[in-house]
C-alpha cells in the first residue's frame, strides 16, 4: 500500500490539496495520485452517482498537434473519424499499432483544423507523443504538454450546479467543450468523464490550479459535492464497462475484440493499424471483451481465469471490482468467442468457482447526457 | 486507537478475552488493519464448528480494491460468527473493536491468548 510520498513519482500541483484532506495516494502511470480520501471509495462512488465528486485527474497526459493540417494528420493515424466532429467538439479515438494492438485510448479536443488538444493517459503520452511526432509531416508539430496543466473533473447529476456556482461555463453539448477566462487565463470546460455521470473535465494551466479546485470546492459544499479518488473513478467506471488501457484494451487486445470498433473510422482511407483491424473485423475476433456479473457473493479481480459450464478454458478477467450500486461483483473480461451473452460461467476466486452471468455492459444505466 | 484490554497479534487482529460465550474469545482486525483495507464490502468468515490451528487462513476479508485473509489467533474451535456483517460488512470499518467483531473462538489451551501481543507492542511494531 503505497500511502508514503515516493521521490520517484511525479506529483500533481494539487499534492498540497490532497495531503491536506487526508489522502491515501498510490501510483498511477508514474505519478503519485489520490487513491481515496478519508471518506473512502464508496461514499466518494456514491457522492458521484448522487450528487457530485470532483477528481483531480492531472495525471492525464496533455498533448497538442498543431500546425497546417494537423487535424487531416490526427484523422490518417487514429482511429476514429475526426470529420464526424467539428471544431469545438471532442472524440473518443484509439492510437493503434501496425498490427492492431493499441498503444493508447485517448480523447482528441478539435480547436480547429491546425489545433488538436489530444489527452492521453500517464503512462502513455511520451509514446504517443514520441509516436505523432516521428510520422508529422512538414509544419506540424506535436507537443508533449503532460506538465502544464491540470486536469479536473467534477462529475454527478449537481456537476453544472457546482460549475454554476463556480461562474464556469455549463449546459454545452455531451463532448463538446468551451473556453472560459479563469483569473485572466484561459481553461477549457468540456463535457465529458470517464464515470458514466453527466459531468465535466476541466484542462487548465498550472498556475491556476489551487484557486480552481478550492473555487469548484466551495462552489461544491452546498451541493454535496466531495473530493474523489482514482479508487472510486475505477469503481465507477467499471460500472459502465468503460476500458482501461492496460487492463481490458492493450498492445494484446485489439479494439475489435475489445468491441470499440464504434470508436474506429472504418471507411477512412488511412489510420494506424488500419489493414490489421479491418482483416480481424472481416475474420471476426478469436475472443471478446465481456462483461461478468455475479450470481453469488464472488468479487472478480483482473488475472483471474474465467472457465465455462464444462469446466473449459474460456478467459481472463481484464478488471473486476465490486460494484456499490449493484452491490455485487461486476468484470470485464476477455473470453472466447464462443461465449454468449446470457451464459453462466465460473470465475476463479482463489480456489473456488464463483458462478457468473456473461452480460452486455454498462452494469448500471449511464446518465452523461 | 489501540484498547489497552485486548491482545493483538502481527497479522493486525485484536483478541478479547473472555467473548460473549462461555470460555470463548472474541477475534476482529485492528483500525490499523481496517484503514488500511479500505472500504469493506464483503467478509467471508469461517463456519461455527470448524476446528483450527493458530495462525490458520479462515476467513476472508475484502474491501472496493483488495483482498485480506482473516487468521486464526490461537488455536481452538469456532464457536460464533458475526452473521451482521453479511448485510453490513461496513461496520468493519466504522466500529472495529465493537459491532465489526469477526468470530469467536473457544481456545484449545486456555493460556494460548495470554502469549499474544500487548496494545503497546503492538502499537510500537506499527511505526517500526
Amino acid at each position: 500500500m503505497a500511502t508514503q510520498d515516493s521521490p520517484e513519482l511525479l506529483t500533481s500541483p494539487l499534492h498540497q490539496r490532497h495531503v491536506a484532506l487526508g489522502a491515501k495516494l498510490a501510483e498511477f502511470g508514474g505519478w503519485s495520485m489520490p487513491l481515496e480520501y478519508a471518506t473512502g471509495v464508496v461514499k466518494e462512488h456514491t457522492a458521484v452517482r448522487q450528487a457530485a465528486g470532483l477528481f483531480d485527474v492531472s495525471h492525464l497526459g496533455k498533448a497538442s498537434v498543431r500546425g497546417p493540417g494537423a487535424a487531416a494528420y490526427v484523422d490518417a493515424t487514429l482511429t476514429a473519424d475526426l470529420s464526424r466532429i467539428a471544431p469545438g467538439q471532442a472524440q473518443y479515438t484509439l492510437c493503434c499499432d501496425e498490427d492492431g494492438g493499441v498503444v493508447d485510448d485517448l480523447i482528441a479536443y478539435l480547436r480547429a483544423d491546425d489545433d488538436v488538444l489530444l489527452v492521453p493517459n500517464a503512462a502513455n503520452t511520451a509514446e504517443v507523443v514520441r509516436r505523432l511526432a516521428a510520422a508529422a509531416p512538414e509544419g506540424v508539430v506535436v507537443r508533449d504538454e503532460h506538465r502544464d496543466h491540470v486536469v479536473l473533473a467534477v462529475q454527478g447529476p449537481a456537476a453544472d450546479a457546482v460549475l454554476d456556482g463556480a461562474g464556469l461555463p455549463t449546459g454545452h453539448d455531451y463532448m463538446s467543450f468551451v473556453d472560459t477566462d479563469v483569473d485572466g487565463t484561459s481553461v477549457v470546460v468540456c463535457r465529458t468523464g470517464y464515470t458514466g455521470e453527466r459531468g465535466y473535465e476541466l484542462v487548465a494551466p498550472v498556475s491556476v490550479a489551487e484557486a480552481l479546485w478550492d473555487r469548484l470546492v466551495a462552489a461544491g459544499e452546498p451541493h454535496g459535492l466531495v473530493p474523489a479518488g482514482l479508487g472510486a473513478r475505477d469503481t465507477l467506471r467499471t460500472e459502465m464497462g468503460y476500458p482501461l488501457h492496460g487492463q481490458d484494451i492493450s498492445r494484446d487486445i485489439t479494439p475489435v475484440q475489445a468491441r470499440l470498433g464504434w470508436a474506429v473510422g472504418w471507411r477512412k482511407p488511412a489510420f494506424w493499424g488500419r489493414d490489421a483491424l479491418t482483416a480481424e473485423k472481416a475474420a471476426g475476433p478469436a475472443r471478446v471483451l465481456r462483461g461478468l456479473r455475479a450470481v453469488r457473493r464472488g468479487i472478480p479481480r483482473a488475472g483471474m481465469t474465467v472457465t465455462d459450464a464444462d469446466g473449459g478454458a474460456a478467459g481472463v478477467v481484464t478488471s473486476g471490482t465490486f460494484s456499490p450500486t449493484l452491490k455485487a461483483g461486476v468484470a470485464l473480461a476477455l473470453l472466447d468467442a464462443r461465449v454468449a451473452e446470457g451464459d453462466e460461467v465460473a470465475v476463479d476466486v482463489r480456489g473456488r468457482a464463483e458462478p457468473f452471468t456473461v452480460v452486455r455492459p454498462p452494469f448500471v444505466e449511464p446518465s452523461v447526457r | 486507537m489501540y484498547p489497552e484490554d485486548l491482545k493483538y497479534t502481527a497479522e493486525h487482529e485484536w483478541v478479547r478475552s473472555p467473548g460473549q460465550g462461555e470460555g470463548t474469545v472474541r477475534v476482529g482486525i485492528t483500525a490499523f488493519a481496517q484503514d488500511a483495507l479500505g472500504d469493506i464490502v464483503y467478509a467471508s468468515l469461517p463456519a461455527v464448528g470448524d476446528t483450527v490451528a493458530a495462525g490458520d487462513a479462515c476467513g476472508e476479508l475484502e474491501s472496493t480494491k483488495s483482498v485480506s485473509e482473516i487468521y486464526a489467533p490461537v488455536a481452538g474451535e469456532v464457536t460464533a460468527v458475526n452473521t451482521a456483517l453479511d448485510a453490513t460488512p461496513e461496520v468493519v470499518n466504522s466500529d472495529p473493536y465493537g459491532e465489526g467483531w469477526l468470530f469467536e473462538l473457544a481456545p484449545g489451551d486456555p493460556d494460548a491468548v495470554a502469549g499474544l501481543l500487548d496494545a503497546a507492542t503492538y502499537s510500537a511494531g506499527l511505526s517500526g
